[in-house]
């Protein structure tokens, strides 16, 4: 039956954590842009109003991170239940999911995953969500905090590969983390409005028209 | 007719030097002032002169008596007081620019450069280079002094000469230096070696033979690439610094030194000089040119010498960018046909 509910899908820690990430990464990727490229990009002032800034946001990042990290796991304690795919999730959710995104979304159907707060994210999304969580973003924040620290680290970084191969690794993880974006971006948009989604990572609840409900939640109605 | 009265006018000048100076002392060269001032159970401490360190100046080639001339065949017995020609005989130019800083008010010539040790700055390493500055101005003291301003300042110190950015010279270009792994440890730092531990490392080929392979005296990349994959040079490294090519003691700091993309800026005029300095047996060095633009190479040319905005990689660059277009393609591709079947989802 057709309802007209809202679901509390985003708690107030991780929706601040979400936004403080969003302008630290856009933050990185225009100062970053300007470090790379000096004599294309002046956006941020000086060279070395660009520096800091980066620095400083990185820093913030990868606090923010750990944030989040340890919010998720010790306090929400559902890091695995919400970011590591089950065994369903792999051997038919990912296929279900990726024929609703690439078919059986132009034909008008429903989008066959409805978060709850449980289970916020569709089989794509987890797999999405663990590489960039658990691989990218760490790796970006351990490059960025040795290249910040070159001469008391230069021992380890030597053992690496030297600095350009940690420059390289950096650069190419925040490339990784950049085309994620526009994506991330663009899949909010396919709620039942545009807004939907980027509306529920502001106030926290989602709203929703007429979605079947989650059986397995307490009478809440998800949607995409 | 020019050219004989030339050669007449030489012959003359030669004559009049022969006459200023005693005869017993023309035949007088350095090696015969060595075999007691290069000898420490001959001489103090103050007075000895290493002749290998002294034979590789410049000041080797004119002779001990061109500039202490007053000295006589008596000697050491007669005039005790040698006389000494002064830096600015020669150095005219160098030692005016000097004068006018203010470092003038407290070091002259002589209390940064020995002239029995003083090499051409083409014949050092480039870190060897703040062994002068360093005397007076302690490395920990200068990192806090510019820490105030300058992002990793600890990384410029132990990294550059302090002449680099403190005279006026607008030119630059990077000289690689062979480190050597000081232990066994994982993270053992990579240190400058002295030429004996290169030698044994490289045995009868010679130094420079480590990394030029065809023995060509040019470093190409293929042979820095090389050099840097072989598992057999596992504790041999490069590192990169960056020297001024012309010299001058105006000592001051221009302004551009204070933005950091007079060296944080890349383009094809940038950064593509560079030299190997190989250390000699007498402790100076010899500078072998490198490829152009070796040093920008992405990973196996110069691994450890980066500068950031600078030494950035072209291929790199094309790929962070192919990565960042396919983050594009779901969007466009998707929006598109989200555009033209919005029908099916009016219900």
């Amino acid at each position: 039956m057709a309802e007209n509910t809202k679901i509390y899908l985003q708690p107030t820690p991780v929706r601040i954590w979400h936004w403080l990430n969003a302008f630290g990464i856009v933050t990185l990727t225009v100062s970053g842009a300007q470090i790379r490229f000096p004599e294309y990009i002046s956006l941020l002032g000086s060279y070395k109003s660009a520096i800091y800034l980066h620095n400083t946001a990185g820093f913030v990042v990868a606090i923010s991170f750990t944030l989040w990290f340890f919010y998720y796991v010790f306090i929400a304690r559902s890091m695995a239940n919400l970011y590591v795919p089950k065994v369903e999730d792999l051997k038919t959710g990912l296929l279900r999911q990726a024929k609703f995104y690439f078919l059986t979304y132009f034909l008008g159907w429903e989008n066959p995953h409805h978060p709850t707060p449980r289970n916020k994210f569709n089989p794509m999304q987890k797999s999405a969500y663990l590489a960039i969580m658990f691989v990218l973003m760490p790796l970006v924040s351990l490059t960025g905090i040795f290249m910040t620290n070159v001469e008391p680290l230069r021992g380890v970084i030597v053992m690496m590969g030297g600095m350009k191969i940690l420059m390289s690794v950096h650069f190419l993880l925040a490339c990784c983390l950049i085309a994620f974006l526009p994506t991330h971006v663009y899949l909010t948009t396919l709620g039942h409005t545009p807004m939907e989604h980027i509306k529920t990572m502001w106030t926290g609840w989602e709203e929703n028209g007429n979605d079947v409900p989650d059986h397995k939640e307490n009478g809440t109605v998800p949607s995409h | 007719m020019n050219h004989s009265y030339d050669s007449k006018l030489l012959f003359a000048a030669f004559l009049g030097a022969l006459l200023l100076v005693p005869c017993a002392l023309a035949a007088m060269d350095s090696d015969y002032c060595l075999m007691c001032h290069g000898d420490a159970d001959m001489v103090n401490a103050e007075l000895l002169i290493v002749p290998t360190t002294f034979d590789t100046t410049a000041h080797a080639v004119l002779g001990c008596v061109v500039c202490h001339d007053t000295i006589g065949d008596d000697h050491p017995s007669g005039v005790s007081e040698l006389s000494r020609a002064t830096c600015l005989d020669c150095h005219d130019t160098l030692g005016q620019e000097y004068l006018m800083t203010d470092h003038a008010n407290y070091a002259i010539c002589g209390d940064c450069h020995n002239p029995h040790e003083a090499r051409a700055m083409k014949a050092m390493a480039g870190y060897d280079m703040n062994d002068k500055c360093i005397r007076c101005h302690d490395s920990q003291t200068m990192v806090d002094v510019h820490k105030v301003w300058l992002p990793q300042a600890d990384l410029h110190i132990a990294k550059l000469p302090c002449i680099t950015c403190h005279t006026g010279s607008e030119g630059y270009e990077i000289v690689l230096n062979i480190v050597v792994r000081q232990d066994d440890r994982f993270f053992s730092r990579f240190e400058l070696p002295e030429y004996q531990i290169l030698k044994e490392i490289s045995g009868d080929a010679g130094i420079l033979s480590l990394i030029d392979t065809n023995g060509d005296n040019f470093i190409a990349l293929t042979e820095l690439r090389r050099f840097n994959r072989n598992p057999a040079y596992r504790n041999l490294r490069l590192e990169g610094t960056l020297v001024p090519s012309d010299v001058s003691h105006d000592l001051k700091t221009l302004d551009n030194r204070y933005d950091c993309t007079f060296c944080h800026i890349s383009g094809p005029k940038s950064l593509q000089t560079s030299f190997l300095a190989i250390p000699n047996r007498d402790g100076g060095y010899q500078r072998v040119t490198v490829e152009q633009g070796a040093v920008l190479d992405a990973l196996y040319g110069t691994p450890d010498f980066y500068m950031v905005g600078t030494t950035r990689s072209a291929s790199m660059n094309i790929l962070g960018l192919l990565i960042i277009s396919a983050g594009l393609v779901m969007p466009i591709g998707h929006g598109l046909l989200r555009f033209l079947t919005r029908k099916n989802r009016q219900h």
